[in-house]
């Protein structure tokens, strides 16, 4: 009696996509949407548009199956077409920013204490949310990226490296900075 | 060499964000051990890292359910397929071919630069700058930008509830063969409600979508009009008029266009 049918593999299911089977990119949708979302948010810090990035990503990844290396491994190459595009609309926005809209006036220094009545946890969380976001969204590109995927997505200095093509130890350095540039930027936040 | 504590800063900031190389944890550990300044330094980079997990992204989930997105991306695939092909870059041995004419041209004119020097100035004087546009028309063009962009934003506001019908939203409690169209038929009225706000017919920029805006709009006024919890029959059906006028794709298509 055969037992249970193996999941594709990722390499299995973008052969597929390079043969014209379609089917094949819905489990490879369900397998990494979530991770992809994930790195996309932590960048751009809103979930329209980062659900526009993934939405981009599977297109592109589709697109450009047949170049695929199949030496790499897909989830990082699906996080590398991910991450560019996040910087693609990050840089998009801070154009259309420049040009439409004048910027938030919203005091980026704000003291808690300042803004009112002692927060309820709701409260608290929200403020962290927008200092975190801040905090991540005035990172330099690289280091943005290198921190988005250490903190929201758990690569290793090496995965981080092989997923934007870096040296192993540009990615020390760039953590390094991107780590104590968030600090800096949190250190008005009770933890 | 690094002196001082700028050989420990980087290890310790890595040794906060669980990344540093095995191999040096020894050494890193047993200086934080004797260091007060290091020690406040890792949990000073530990405790902000700890407040920046909780910022919700590590357990964000998508805001659409996974089959609109799979819909959505398939319509993109499909209408970048059918697109018209992107003016190519001429081809490299185009490129070479063109540069060596026009070294040549230039070898040709500096070598018989020298006679020709005396018709240099009878060269014609260059042509007078054009006067600068008028406001009113750079107010046009922005208008109509704004037009195109506002249309724009209105269909893919519209894509997004429609993809969630072919998807199929989620069964209603409850009641057998019925979906759970609450959410659509309500956001289908306030598309509705606003298209006449958001969509200007009468730009030049937009009309070109009108038959897009039209099957749009028939198709969101039969979403408005089903019941909170409706009939997956309807819905379906709903799904294959879509098909049918590939609205998706038309959207998509039309999207691009009005987005520049």
């Amino acid at each position: 009696m055969e037992g249970p049918e193996r999941p594709a593999s990722d390499r299995e299911l973008l052969a597929r996509l390079v043969a014209g089977d379609r089917d094949a990119l819905a489990p490879l949708m369900e397998r990494h949407n979530r991770r992809l979302y994930r790195i996309a948010l932590g960048y751009v810090r809103d979930a329209d548009e980062a659900l526009d990035v993934v939405q981009e990503t599977f297109v592109k990844a589709y697109l450009s199956a047949a170049r695929f290396d199949p030496a790499a491994e897909v989830g990082a190459w699906l996080a590398r077409i991910a991450v560019n595009q996040s910087i693609d609309v990050y840089r998009r926005r801070s154009r259309r920013r420049r040009t439409e809209e004048p910027l938030d006036p919203a005091d980026h220094h704000a003291e808690l204490a300042s803004e009112g009545p002692s927060p309820e946890r709701r409260v608290y969380g929200r403020e962290l949310r927008d200092r975190v976001g801040r905090a991540v969204a005035s990172l330099p590109e690289k280091q943005r990226a290198v921190f988005v995927l250490r903190h929201y997505d758990g690569r290793t200095l090496e995965e981080i490296a092989r997923t934007l093509d870096l040296r192993v130890g540009t990615v020390k350095s760039s953590l390094h900075r991107a780590v104590r540039h968030v600090r800096q930027r949190l250190e008005a936040v009770r933890v | 060499m690094r002196l001082g504590h700028g050989r420990w800063r980087e290890d310790v900031a890595l040794l906060a964000a669980g990344v540093l190389p095995q191999a040096d944890r020894p050494a890193v550990d047993a200086h934080v051990a004797a260091c007060a300044s290091c020690r406040e330094d890792l949990g000073a980079l530990r405790a902000t890292l700890q407040a920046a997990a909780q910022d919700g992204v590590g357990e964000a989930d998508l805001p659409i359910p996974l089959p609109a997105l799979v819909t959505r991306v398939a319509a993109e695939i499909d209408a970048r397929l059918l697109a018209p092909p992107v003016r190519r870059v001429f081809p490299v041995w185009a490129c070479l071919s063109a540069a060596a004419v026009g070294v040549a041209a230039i070898a040709m004119m500096l070598a018989s630069a020298a006679p020709r020097a005396g018709r240099e100035a009878a060269l014609a004087p260059p042509a007078e700058a054009p006067e600068m546009a008028v406001d009113g028309d750079a107010l046009r063009r922005m208008e109509g930008l704004l037009a195109r962009q506002q249309a724009a934003r209105y269909l893919s506001a519209a894509q997004d509830v429609l993809v969630t019908v072919a998807a199929l939203p989620k069964p209603c409690e409850g009641e057998h063969d019925h979906v759970d169209m609450e959410a659509e038929a309500r956001r289908s009225r306030e598309l509705l409600a606003r298209r006449a706000l958001l969509v200007d017919l009468s730009d030049p920029g937009v009309e070109p979508a009108r038959p897009v805006l039209d099957d749009v709009e028939s198709v969101l006024r039969e979403v408005a009009s089903l019941e909170g919890c409706a009939r997956t029959r309807d819905v379906e059906v709903l799904h294959r008029d879509m098909e049918r006028r590939h609205l998706l794709m038309k959207i998509q298509l039309m999207t691009r266009e009005l987005a520049g």
